[in-house]
């Protein structure tokens, strides 16, 4: 069934199919290593294109439907596969086409060190991951998104573990994938409850079928609830964010695409997609509301006390995260989405221009870094953009849609996550700006590092230079366009709700550059004051040993017990009914003593008892 | 005497015999309370046949006696036999067949 | 009390009591005795019957000739082991236990039935009825049973070879 024109979409997911399937199959290409990437760009370039004219088609609320009937029942579909592409799909497919290309450009730069095959073998998986993240954001229908919200999930796990011979990259993207499968129960759940409900996977009929008034209430809640557990999952809301920091072994260009822009945003993207169905349980939004707010809050102080330039990139990112779900849970999804694409855009921008550092630096660590901006200049400017959007100054991309949610949160009538996001607001700034002054500003640190000939750090080449800016000039442009292009929100923001923000985020930028750069407040004496929470902030407020120890004890538990049964119980019962058959068999052996008068006597009280049944059963 | 006597007679040397056959060790004792056995069936063959007039039977204890005297003179070269090989007597040594 | 029924309580006594002692006496050669003597009295059982061809069978086969091969055999084996054979019993509690159950049950479902008491005529030579039955009705049986003697004659010869 085809309605408007959705040849572009596709025609973006299919360049990466055809990319990822080329790579896969003929060996020797992806073998050569450096042909492999080019390929592997040129079909992302192409879907680049395809995806913007999808967009441009659809900007104005026009809706295509392209699909092809896949899975029969009774003489009827059961799901179709293809693609819908409406103004939000487009929008988000132009991100992940665009992140996708920039970061698969800035790869070539970055791990130029690896050896041809396993180069080639990163451009097939990114390859996959765009396809994927493709098939998701374009699905008609909750079937395809299912299947390829698993797509990405694999696409993570072989990208996270990149480095597979390193343990602890294995480890994280083993424990990103389990982490992510739990949550994906749900979902699946989720999705076939609604299935039984409304007798379809696909959305379109399913938005016909709420806005129609048709769909019964109750129960839904329970739906709504898993198909939420599923998004916490992917966008790693409290208690299922602990992979995402993890993840940050795998290569940097991963994490910006997948940590950053596109996977972990699937689960507010699903959200989105079904918001007229979260609409019909507002429960389950207050539920989505707090825990976004609560994972924003925890996120924020767990990134104040890292060291690691990537992680507190990864903790920033599930606070943002944290930030998109609260709107969602407020009512105004379009307002988390807004928060979604700047986000992506900027957070991008951070995560390479950090990779730039660690390239030159070759290390992740803070300490390690100090004085850069004077080697780096380019990479410091366009971090520095990427932080001031970060943190929501005006004029800068991620301004306005911070904005926007604080605004949303309001007019949801959420008085309590408003002001925990007010706190993130001022903590964002805060950490980020103590991640610039520490490592951009101030002193390089004394060359004992053991980094002998490396202790020259440098701008990037072009190849990584060029996706910094693109990204860098994006965020400004879109804050500067939207400054001025100021679009309707569907509420009323207070008067005081924008000086309020842009004052949080100052202070933050105040207090950072107290600390860390004027070295007028003591870092250490700061970090004295919170004492408590600092703890708690460096032991990850042990929720990694709270999954531990449930494992353990849980599972490992269960394991035990069922390996005692099997053993004592089962076997047991076998080892017990054999040996009592030999045991028998030995006993009745006894019988047969080989002397012919025991036989005799025998038959003769054989005899004697038949007669006597003879006698009396019978008579 | 009724025919219920002779009857009662029979069984009574039945199970002497019977007796004799299970409980003695030596082979030859266990042959000789065969022959009682054998001998207290004559005795039931005869009465019926008498009590009822038909010869048949007396005929049939004829075959019996024949029969009986094979079979005595042929377990009894046997238990020769199996003196000469395993050097005893004894029924409870003869258990080769033991399981 | 008449004549049959005085002689059937003396002929049932001595058949009983050398039964028992066949099978109570420790002496094996002393147990073949008292068969003998239990053969006689089956012979007598068989005069009681009026089948006076059957006692006569009886005392020439078994009585005389069963015997003699059961002495002949003790003889054999005495030697061969060179002691005497002493006989101790064993299981006997079973076995009396079994016997005479046995014994109860078969008198016991006798008794019940009401079973002929006074005899069918026989009049006119039983001998001869007998011996015309046999070569008449009974030849087949008659001459399988030749064919059987033939075969344990054979036997009996072939077991008793002398080792080699």
């Amino acid at each position: 069934m085809m309605t408007g024109d959705g040849t572009f979409a596709l025609a973006a997911l299919l360049l990466h199919a055809l990319g990822f399937l080329t790579l896969a199959i003929v060996a020797p290409l992806r073998r050569l290593g450096r042909p492999a990437a080019f390929f592997s760009i040129a079909c992302a370039l192409g879907s680049l294109a395809a995806a913007v004219t999808a967009w441009q088609r659809h900007m104005g609320g026009a809706v295509s439907r392209l699909v092809w009937q896949w899975l029969p029942s009774q003489g009827q579909t059961l799901a179709t596969v293809g693609v819908l592409a409406d103004s939000d799909s487009t929008v988000m497919l132009s991100l992940v086409a665009l992140v996708a290309c920039l970061v698969q450009i800035y790869s070539l730069a970055y791990l130029s060190d690896e050896p041809a095959p396993s180069f080639g073998r990163y451009f097939t998986y990114q390859s996959l991951f765009a396809f994927s993240m493709m098939g998701l954001v374009l699905a008609p229908n909750l079937a395809q998104l299912f299947i390829c919200w698993e797509l990405v999930g694999v696409s993570s796990y072989l990208l996270i573990g990149f480095w597979y011979k390193k343990p602890e990259a294995a480890r994280a993207a083993v424990k990103a994938f389990w982490i992510t499968k739990a949550g994906d129960v749900g979902l699946l759940i989720g999705i076939v409850l609604l299935w039984r409900l409304t007798g379809t996977f696909d959305l379109t009929e399913m938005r016909v079928l709420v806005e129609s008034g048709a769909l019964p209430v109750a129960g839904l809640s329970i739906i709504t609830f898993c198909l939420y557990l599923g998004a916490a999952g992917k966008s790693a809301q409290f208690p299922m964010h602990i992979w995402l920091p993890d993840a940050m072994e795998g290569p940097t260009p991963v994490s910006a695409l997948i940590h950053a822009a596109t996977m972990v945003t699937a689960g507010v993207y699903l959200l989105l997609r079904t918001e007229w169905l979260f609409a019909l349980t507002p429960d389950v939004l207050l539920i989505v509301a707090w825990i976004g707010a609560l994972t924003a809050l925890m996120a924020a102080i767990l990134a104040c006390v890292q060291d690691d330039i990537k992680r507190v990139l990864a903790y920033s990112t599930v606070s943002q995260l944290g930030y998109m779900m609260t709107a969602i849970g407020a009512g105004f999804a379009s307002a988390g989405f807004f928060h979604l694409l700047t986000h992506g855009l900027f957070k991008a921008l951070l995560f390479l221009g950090a990779g730039a550092v660690i390239h030159a630096v070759h290390s992740n660590d803070l300490p390690h870094m100090g004085g850069l901006a004077r080697k780096m200049p380019q990479t410091a400017i366009v971090f520095l953009i990427g932080t001031l959007s970060l943190a929501g100054i005006p004029l800068f991309g991620g301004f306005l849609s911070k904005e926007e949610i604080l605004g949303a949160v309001w007019a949801g009538g959420l008085p309590g996550p408003f002001i925990i996001l007010m706190i993130v607001a001022f903590l964002t700034a805060f950490y980020m700006f103590r991640v610039v002054f520490l490592a951009f500003f101030g002193h390089p640190p004394a060359h004992d590092h053991g980094h002998g000939s490396h202790t020259h750090p440098h701008d990037p080449p072009a190849a990584m230079a060029l996706p910094l800016w693109v990204l860098a000039l994006l965020s400004m442009a879109v804050g500067v366009y939207f400054t001025f292009t100021h679009p309707e929100p569907e509420f009323e923001s207070p008067g005081w709700l924008t000086p309020a923000a842009v004052s949080a985020a100052l202070a933050g930028i105040g207090l950072a550059w107290l600390t860390y750069e004027r070295k007028i407040i003591n870092a250490a004496s700061l970090a004295a004051a919170f004492g408590p929470i600092r703890y708690a902030a460096i032991h990850r407020f042990w929720i990694d040993d709270v999954f531990e120890g449930i494992y353990n004890a849980v599972l490992l538990g269960f394991s035990k017990v069922v390996g005692w049964l099997d053993r004592y119980i089962v076997d047991g019962v076998l080892n017990v009914v054999s040996s009592w058959t030999l045991s028998s068999g030995d006993d009745l052996r006894t019988i047969q003593t080989g002397r012919v008068q025991d036989y005799v006597y025998g038959v003769a009280v054989g005899l004697l008892i038949l007669l006597l049944w003879a006698r009396w059963a019978l008579a | 005497m009724g025919l219920q006597a002779y009857l009662t007679l029979a069984a009574i040397v039945f199970s002497i015999g019977l007796f004799g056959v299970v409980t003695r060790r030596n082979t030859i004792s266990i042959l000789l309370g065969v022959e009682l056995m054998l001998n207290s069936v004559n005795i039931n063959l005869v009465a019926f046949s008498r009590f009822s007039g038909d010869l048949s039977g007396m005929v049939f204890t004829v075959f019996t006696i024949c029969i009986t005297v094979v079979e005595a003179a042929l377990g009894l070269a046997i238990v020769i036999l199996l003196f000469r090989v395993r050097r005893t007597a004894t029924a409870d040594h003869l258990d080769l067949l033991k399981g | 009390m008449t004549g049959e029924v005085f002689g059937f309580w003396c002929i049932s006594a001595v058949l009983v009591s050398s039964a028992l002692a066949v099978v109570l006496t420790k002496n094996l050669f002393h147990a073949v005795l008292w068969l003998a003597l239990a053969l006689t009295g089956t012979a007598g059982v068989f005069l009681l019957l009026d089948a006076e061809f059957l006692a006569a069978v009886q005392l020439l086969l078994y009585a005389g000739g069963i015997v003699t091969v059961v002495v002949f055999a003790i003889v054999v084996t005495e030697k061969l082991v060179g002691e005497r054979l002493s006989q101790t019993s064993r299981r006997i509690g079973g076995g009396a236990v079994a016997s005479a159950a046995l014994a109860w049950l078969i008198i016991s479902s006798v008794m019940e039935r009401p079973l002929a008491t006074t005899r069918m005529p026989m009049d006119g030579d039983v001998t001869k009825a007998i011996g015309e039955t046999v070569l008449t009705r009974f030849v087949l049986p008659f001459e399988l049973l030749a064919v059987l003697m033939l075969a344990g004659l054979l036997s009996a010869v072939y077991f008793a070879r002398p080792e080699e």
